[in-house]
């Protein structure tokens, strides 16, 4: 046990270190929170309005257990969700397993270790989701001590089933992909595959609901008590356990469910250990080591090619991002779950959805699909990890004869060319699912692209500004890094701004004026970026970090 | 030639890490860069590479002043870094690849000592496989035949035979004779005090970031009477007593 608990503090240690970090992370944070306050608000106030509308609505049903049903239900598949995508990174992406190997570990303390950093994540999230909508819940139903207390340690139950569930699937997949002889691809492929899967859970889940038989449904089960919870979990028990838990305090019943929620609980940790000892170490060992085959005369020859300084350092990065699998996950894979998100939406609800454009204004219209598409682009990792992504090979950057500029506008062009892939996904939404007029996908393109350069150039100034070069493994570069956040808190906080400026400004109509107010804002907003780098390029700082 | 005048470096809690330096490295020499460990070796190389600027002072590589005319300094010196880890992602011949359009070497000469090094160092069978599979001793290849592809006059290596198997080490020593036979510079610092006694024209002896001696190894014996090993020289020289 204390070694275990050794581990999992090292683990921790190594990847939230601020080693060569710095005191101005502080005021960073401040002005992050000093951001967030406002929308905190918002959110408690939305929160709390919509549960005791559905509260007084349901109530007098009998059907208000739905509430804490849907909640459990929804923060399960979140969780789920975000086990799949963090195990993966750490478990199987992460290469400083390598280093732990070789020490007189059991493999369930090395997993054990290893679930350290995704169940932080897991309960940042189920404190975000689950506790405002859970105090919210019980002050409107008035409800009794013993209801905050299960809420409590349900709470401290919350990730361990969805958590159990995505490792679980994952250690299985992985210990068949091990197999495969290119590792770094088939780690990929099996990343994608198990977010296609979801994705396709989710449409056929989704295709399958004929909204009569649901309405026929409804109406059946809202004439019995809890009808409404028991047709919404019955496919979930652990959503319906901890639902009755909290519902029937008073009862023994309630307590029985508790006990139960408890139980299966336990009973995943321990399968998940079981598994574990079973099936980790054979799905990550040899994991990182490559396959190795002779090179031809004739391939070598057709290898050797001569392109210019600006293409070849492209090239490079482009390649090392493909090819590195934390980097493929980060920059490009998470980078289109935006868009293929909305796509998911629009093609469940096409009917509805295309006329939806018409209900706008052209002006408002263009603006609502402008503040949509730089959200998208802001929220890509590429820019934001430029520098940081090269690691120990940075200093190269430095003793070859390339010009300071050179490097990072290629960076820059780098970031801008991954995030093409949003911008053509968009346009397929927008061309095929939304009917867009032609005038205004072209205005909308033109748009798209200069704010595409302009995220691309802010996140390459920030991760200029902060870098984080001395990584043992490349999750450090994306994790305890506000970068990102403050990223797109500038560019939505910016462009947000202006966009409500512009909205509400009755004098301005039309498609091209608001459109020309806005290139010209993001040109601004690039002339500024391209200057605060030139000055940091033209100082010397990029030998300084 | 290498001139590094007054050169001083401080690092933040370090008073001093390099102070007022003074070295010239002729042509034709090969030059061994001696230290122990902190001395600040790997400081200075970082600051003739580009790496590290100076606090003061000027380092010129034949005449080429590394901050005030940095590309065309970093155009003729071929650097092997202590740390061999560096594009890991890429294959060895993408690395190659990459070292020669950044150097501009046309394609058919690329391709020639592309084949004839790798072939010596025996890594040409591997050219298709990602460095990152690579063990250091190979590692350590690949970056020097980066370095050799573009023939740059001056030769900077960071301990350059550590990790090299015994043919390759032998090969490399006589690559670096015959180019400064040619007229050209080598620099390189190394532990190895025996290689350097075998292989060096003239030593650079380096403590706490000052400059204690510049000379050939005989002189290195008659200014301290002695004819001890360098071993023995060398510890007593660089001795905190």
């Amino acid at each position: 046990m204390h070694k275990t608990w050794v581990l999992i503090k090292t683990m921790l240690k190594m990847q939230y270190s601020k080693a060569g970090g710095n005191s101005s992370q502080i005021w960073l944070l401040a002005i992050v929170i000093i951001f967030s306050i406002p929308l905190l608000a918002l959110y408690i106030g939305i929160l709390q309005n919509l549960i005791s509308e559905l509260y007084n609505v349901l109530q007098p049903l009998g059907q208000d257990s739905i509430i804490p049903g849907l909640l459990f239900l929804s923060i399960h598949m979140l969780l789920f969700l975000i086990s799949l995508i963090t195990v993966i990174s750490a478990f199987y992406f992460a290469e400083d397993i390598e280093s732990f190997i070789p020490f007189p570990l059991k493999a369930y303390q090395l997993l054990l270790g290893k679930a350290a950093s995704p169940f932080l994540y897991l309960y940042l999230t189920s404190g975000a989701f689950f506790l405002p909508a859970f105090f919210i819940y019980g002050m409107v139903s008035d409800a009794s001590l013993i209801f905050y207390f299960y809420g409590i340690i349900l709470f401290i139950l919350l990730p361990i089933i969805p958590f159990t569930v995505a490792s679980i699937l994952l250690m299985i997949v992985m210990r068949f992909v091990n197999i495969a002889k290119n590792k770094d691809r088939s780690k990929v492929l099996a990343g994608i595959f198990s977010l296609a899967f979801i994705i396709f859970i989710n449409v056929v889940i989704r295709l399958n609901t004929n909204s009569n038989e649901m309405m026929a449904d409804l109406a059946k089960f809202i004439q019995e008590k809890d009808g409404l919870l028991q047709m919404a979990t019955s496919f979930y028990p652990p959503a319906l356990f901890s639902t009755r838990a909290l519902n029937e305090t008073a009862s023994s019943e309630g307590f029985l469910f508790f006990l139960l929620m408890i139980g299966l609980s336990l009973g995943a940790f321990f399968l998940f250990i079981w598994l574990g000892e079973l099936f980790y170490l054979k799905g990550v060992l040899g994991l990182g080591s490559g396959n190795k085959r002779k090179i031809s005369q004739k391939k070598m020859k057709k290898q050797i090619t001569a392109r210019p300084v600006w293409l070849a350092y492209i090239q490079k990065e482009i390649r090392i991002i493909l090819r590195t699998p934390t980097f493929l996950m980060q920059c490009v894979i998470q980078s289109l779950f935006g868009p293929i998100f909305i796509l998911i939406l629009l093609m469940l609800d096409t009917a509805n959805l295309s006329g939806f454009m018409n209900l706008f204004s052209e002006k408002h219209s263009i603006l609502m699909l402008f503040i949509a598409t730089l959200l998208i682009l802001g929220g890509n990792a590429t820019s934001i990890s430029s520098i940081s992504r090269e690691g120990k090979s940075w200093h190269a950057n430095l003793f070859l004869p390339l010009a300071t500029k050179q490097i990072f506008y290629s960076k820059i062009l780098t970031a801008w060319l991954i995030n093409l892939l949003s911008i053509i996904l968009i346009l397929i939404i927008f061309i095929w699912l939304l009917h867009v007029p032609g005038e205004m996908i072209i205005i909308w393109l033109i748009l798209a692209l200069v704010a595409n350069w302009f995220t691309s150039s802010l996140g390459t100034y920030l991760d200029f500004l902060k870098p984080k070069l001395n990584w043992t493994d490349e999750q450090e570069i994306f994790k305890a890094r506000m970068i990102a956040f403050i990223a797109l808190l500038l560019e939505a906080g910016i462009f947000g701004i202006i966009v409500l400026i512009l909205w509400n400004i009755g004098v301005l109509e039309g498609l091209y004026t608001t459109s020309f107010i806005l290139f010209l804002c993001l040109m601004a907003a690039i002339f500024t970026v391209q200057l605060l780098l030139n000055k940091k390029i033209k100082a010397n700082e990029h030998q300084h970090i | 030639m290498i001139e590094i005048k007054n050169v001083t470096k401080d690092f933040p809690g370090n008073n001093k890490a390099i102070d007022s330096l003074n070295l010239t490295i002729p042509d034709g020499k090969i030059v061994g860069f001696l230290g122990p460990n902190g001395a600040g070796k790997s400081t200075t190389i970082k600051m003739m590479t580009g790496i590290l600027p100076l606090d003061s002072g000027s380092i010129t590589l034949n005449g080429f002043d590394i901050e005030k005319n940095a590309l065309e300094a970093k155009r003729i010196f071929g650097y092997v870094p202590d740390q061999p880890d560096m594009f890991l992602r890429l294959k060895g011949i993408e690395y190659l690849n990459f070292i020669g359009d950044i150097f501009e070497v046309p394609k058919e000469i690329r391709a020639e000592r592309i084949e004839t090094l790798t072939k010596q160092f025996n890594i040409y069978d591997a050219l298709d496989d990602y460095i990152q599979t690579f063990s250091h001793g190979m590692r350590q290849k690949i970056i020097v035949t980066g370095v050799l592809i573009h023939d740059p006059d001056i030769w900077i290596l960071d301990e350059p035979l550590t990790g090299l198997d015994p043919k390759s080490s032998y090969m490399l020593k006589e690559m670096m004779r015959d180019h400064a036979a040619k007229g050209n510079t080598v620099f390189f610092s190394s532990h190895g005090l025996e290689v350097v006694e075998q292989l060096c024209d003239e030593v650079a002896i380096i403590n706490k970031g000052r400059l204690i001696f510049y000379g050939n190894i005989d002189e290195l014996r008659d200014e301290y009477h002695t004819d001890q090993s360098l071993e023995k020289v060398f510890l007593e020289l660089t001795d905190d007593a």
